[in-house]
């Protein structure tokens, strides 16, 4: 494909242009990431794992890496300040801004530093773990974000401290990031017995295409409790493709809660490789899909160790000609004994037109197991319809009633009340008879 | 004029006819019962006139206080008066039984040009209602009939009904899969809420619903028709002999 080749060479040239921003290793790292990157180009429909994907539109295009100094207006100081008690980094264009950034109350036992001061002063934990993680040679936006990114924050939580407040990391889209590609990145190590708890938040408003390729490695040590709520909510013509990635050690725990209502398109691929025997992981995922918007949900959690366990529940709502993927690997492995796995991914399509994709895999190396997926896409039950509308209830508020209640299962889970709230304004935005269930629930 | 009309109703499902040619009236304050075998049609009629849109009417009539019902859409049949007890009643996962109520009425009131109850008013009622039925108070909270026992299930139904209090109330074999006990509890929810602007269609498989709700009027549905009509005593003798002689006559 000549286009293609075409393309990755204005990526390559583009890094090759970078100025040396780390230490040796960091550049190695970058450059291996690069070469990752060639080898396999942007991914096109004949890769199994991205064959539901048109990505040609942004392929088409170069998205230059977004400098420093961005300004974000329009209203996105309120997203920033959604969460009042915490510990806040906001990040413009993938560059962390300091004057929208409270770190002003930090507890004992949490480091939190952007990467490149952690960078400029040799910091051991981020040479031990910085790209460790990511899978940069099949995942080509890991490889991406690696190879560019510059800037970005490490969370060290040390052994055994538990941080009250949450830390939460706001990415905004600039007012002039349109054409241009963010690469945020995140590295937190928690100690062992630690526990800490973590908002990602993505969003932007404006009219600006552009392309936001985050990466996040979660190192969660022996017995040590990690939360991240992650909220996808790009501008409406951005591309998202986005990465989290968590490494389990013996008994750890991780708990993902995500929602993805932004971005024209919008994926993100989480990893959680279970590694220590007793880890546990829960995911819960909803995602919010209006008319011409396509997201897509790949989980790819690996059983290693004996008794771990990991539960995933994922609900899409589709509306207008919306698609969506849910693409859900569970690998168990030769010698993770009594894995108990559970994987669900309903979807509701509220319109005719929309696409919902559920493809649960399952690999089983391991012979005394439990794992139970589950699977469904479908309309509104129309006996609870009838139901409702025997008792005077309008169709428009009785659809909306349903819609709610199959998405409240998931937006209960959400820990912290001011995204909970959040999240069903968005849900709110989405509902057919909106006020009257607003009223109601 | 009677409060419900029913003249030569035909109603078919997927192109096959269920109902040949219904004639009833029912007047205000009245209580009918329906009662046939299996697959006479009893409950085709009830999701006909509660307007279900699985069902075709291809001939006939249905006036309900003067105005042709079967124009009208599912929910304003509901927000004019009309209730109907479901035989199967529905799980709705997530939609508490509160907000499923609240949202129920407020419409009603909506439409009858009254304001939506407010919360304490609401609570009061409620809690009034359940003790007729006496419906256990958590199944307030819990989501609309899931995890209910199918007592449980036919109480709130009824529970329902005494909130929504309709002018008209078809209850499709309420009374079906009921302990004595729930059965007793049924009736004595729908005998309090007899009064004379209110009528009410019982369709049952069983005449022992009727030893504890007294029918003005038993109208015996076979094979889509009703072949006998009569008071309370046709339903001893039902109980007695069977359908098979009505079914018999019917062929």
């Amino acid at each position: 494909m000549e286009a293609a080749s075409e393309q990755k060479s204005v990526y390559l040239q583009e890094h090759e242009a970078l100025p040396a921003v780390g230490p040796a290793w960091f550049m190695q790292r970058r450059r291996d990431a690069m070469a990752a990157f060639e080898r396999q180009g942007f991914p096109d429909r004949r890769l199994e794992a991205w064959k539901n994907a048109n990505l040609t539109a942004m392929t088409q295009q170069h998205f230059t890496a977004a400098a420093a100094g961005g300004v974000a207006d329009g209203g996105l100081a309120a997203v920033a300040a959604l969460v009042p008690e915490a510990l806040r980094l906001v990040f413009v264009d993938g560059h962390f801004s300091t004057s929208h950034s409270d770190l002003s109350s930090l507890p004992t036992g949490l480091r939190v530093q952007s990467i490149a001061s952690a960078l400029a002063a040799g910091d051991s934990v981020l040479e031990a773990h910085y790209g460790r993680y990511a899978e940069v040679d099949t995942h080509p936006f890991a490889a991406l974000n690696t190879a560019f990114a510059e800037d970005g924050v490490l969370i060290d939580v040390a052994p055994g401290t538990v941080v009250d407040m949450p830390v939460v990391l706001v990415f905004l889209a600039g007012d002039a990031v349109d054409g241009k590609a963010v690469y945020p990145r995140v590295l937190v190590r928690a100690g062992s017995g630690s526990e800490i708890r973590l908002v990602q938040h993505h969003a932007g408003t404006g009219t600006q295409a552009y392309v936001s390729c985050p990466v996040v490695e979660l190192v969660v040590e022996a017995n040590a409790g990690v939360q991240l709520q992650h909220l996808q909510e790009e501008a409406p013509k951005a591309w998202h493709l986005g990465v989290v990635h968590a490494e389990l050690g013996r008994d750890a725990r991780f708990n993902l809660h995500t929602v993805s209502t932004g971005a024209r398109y919008g994926r993100t691929d989480v990893y959680v490789n279970l590694n220590g025997s007793g880890a546990q992981a829960a995911m819960n995922g909803l995602y919010l899909v209006n008319d011409g918007q396509h997201m897509d949900y790949h989980t790819w959690v690996r059983h290693r160790a004996e008794h771990g366990t990991s539960q995933q529940m994922f609900k899409g709502i589709l509306d207008g000609k919306g698609q969506s993927v849910f693409d859900g690997m569970i690998h168990v492995a030769e010698g993770a004994q009594k894995t108990d796995s559970q994987q669900q991914n309903r979807n509701l399509l509220l319109s005719r037109r929309a696409l919902a994709r559920s493809n649960p895999r399952l690999e089983i190396y391991a012979d005394d197991v439990k794992c139970a997926h589950g699977s469904t896409v479908g309309q509104l039950d129309p006996d609870a319809l009838f139901y409702m509308r025997s008792r005077g209830i309008g169709e428009q508020e009785a659809k909306g009633l349903l819609t709610f209640a199959f998405a409240n299962e998931v937006l209960e889970s959400i820990a912290l009340e001011p995204l909970r709230e959040h999240v069903r304004e968005r849900l709110f935005a989405l509902l057919p008879g909106n006020e009257t269930v607003r009223k109601l629930v | 004029m009677a409060l419900l009309e029913i003249r030569n109703l035909h109603a078919s499902v997927a192109g096959e006819e269920i109902l040949k040619g219904i004639d009833l009236s029912l007047d205000a304050g009245k209580v009918h019962a329906i009662m046939g075998p299996n697959g006479s049609g009893k409950s085709t009629l009830s999701k006909v006139l509660a307007g279900h849109d699985g069902y075709e009417v291809t001939a006939g009539e249905v006036l309900y206080k003067g105005r042709d019902l079967l124009e009208l859409a599912t929910e304003d049949r509901a927000r004019e008066g009309v209730f109907l007890g479901f035989q199967y009643p529905v799980e709705i996962p997530g939609v508490a039984n509160t907000y499923f109520l609240k949202a129920a009425l407020n419409a009603i009131r909506k439409h009858r040009g009254e304001d939506e109850i407010d919360a304490m008013a609401f609570l009061k009622l409620i809690r009034e209602r359940m003790k007729l039925v006496k419906m256990d108070e958590s199944l307030f909270k819990r989501p609309v009939n899931e995890g209910f026992s199918g007592g449980e299930k036919k109480r709130n139904e009824i529970f329902q009904m005494a909130v929504l209090e309709p002018t008209l109330a078809i209850l499709d074999e309420t009374d079906s899969g009921l302990d004595i006990d729930a059965l007793k509890t049924v009736s004595e929810g729908v005998n309090a809420l007899r009064n004379p602007e209110r009528a009410f269609l019982l369709i049952t498989h069983y005449q022992r619903l009727l030893n504890y709700i007294q029918p003005d009027e038993v109208h015996v549905l076979v094979n889509g028709r009703i072949v006998k009509s009569g008071g309370k005593e046709l339903a001893q003798e039902l109980e007695q002999s069977g359908y098979a002689l009505f079914e018999e006559n019917a062929a």
